[in-house]
């Protein structure tokens, strides 16, 4: 159960997204400033966004509910189908439903 | 596999850095698939914990999108943990288990520090809030 995703791998992961959109604002601010997104666009330069630790723990946790609930969801099929090796017919089994709830 | 190739393209305008915090990230993600494997008492393809590494990469990369767009929304600076909420509240379950888990980290948190408290009476208000509105 201690396996799960370190916080500030997340936090990097995070800040790197954050960065990329903040220059794809800035890209698009160039061509056209009369966006409907002023309001984000306004707040970008002065202040990044930033997210608090138990944020981050938090995604964390919901990262490892994701994989852990795939691996279930794969191994209940797998079982079903008598096997002890989940394969990737599997996955394709319980994708569509798996990426609806969440 | 067509969305990696895609992203593949993408990462290339990005530093290495990218790439090396996808290649981290990518690790924690097979490991922990593989040790909820044999928790099931099962085995587990390569290719699909490869594929579910990737996914949950993607979803990564969402969740941050998302967190930014609510927080901001609120007119934060920074995203908390209802936030996080607030991005799985179409699930009832994720949402509830994600709360316990939230008031579990809250429970530990008084005690080590005092201004820590009152952010997280905050927090405390807030969440509840999310939660009457689902």
């Amino acid at each position: 159960m201690e396996n799960t995703f370190d916080p500030e791998l997340i936090r990097a992961i995070f800040k790197l997204v954050w960065s990329r959109r903040a220059l794809e604002r800035e890209r698009n601010e160039g061509t056209e400033n009369l966006d409907g997104e002023v309001g984000a666009g306004t707040s970008k330069k002065s202040r990044p966004t930033t997210a608090n630790a138990n944020a981050l723990k938090l995604s964390s946790e919901l990262l490892r509910l994701f994989i852990t609930e795939a691996v279930q969801r794969t191994a209940t099929i797998a079982e079903a189908e008598g096997v002890y090796k989940i394969e990737t017919t599997h996955l394709e089994r319980i994708l569509p439903q798996l990426l609806l709830d969440f | 596999m067509e969305g990696s190739r895609e992203s593949d393209l993408e990462k290339e305008e990005d530093d290495d850095a990218t790439e090396l915090l996808r290649d981290r990230f990518r690790h924690s993600a097979i490991s922990l698939a593989e040790s909820e494997a044999k928790r099931n008492g099962m085995e587990i393809s390569q290719p699909v914990m490869v594929c579910i590494a990737d996914l949950a990469f993607k979803f990564t990369e969402q969740l941050a999108k998302d967190l930014e767009l609510f927080s901001q929304h609120a007119g934060r600076k920074s995203a908390n943990m209802e936030d996080v909420i607030l991005f799985a509240h179409r699930n009832e379950h994720l949402a509830a288990s994600l709360r316990s888990f939230c008031n579990e980290l809250k429970g530990k948190e008084p005690q080590t520090e005092r201004k820590r408290k009152k952010d997280s009476r905050k927090d405390d208000k807030a969440t509840s809030n999310v939660l009457d509105l689902s």
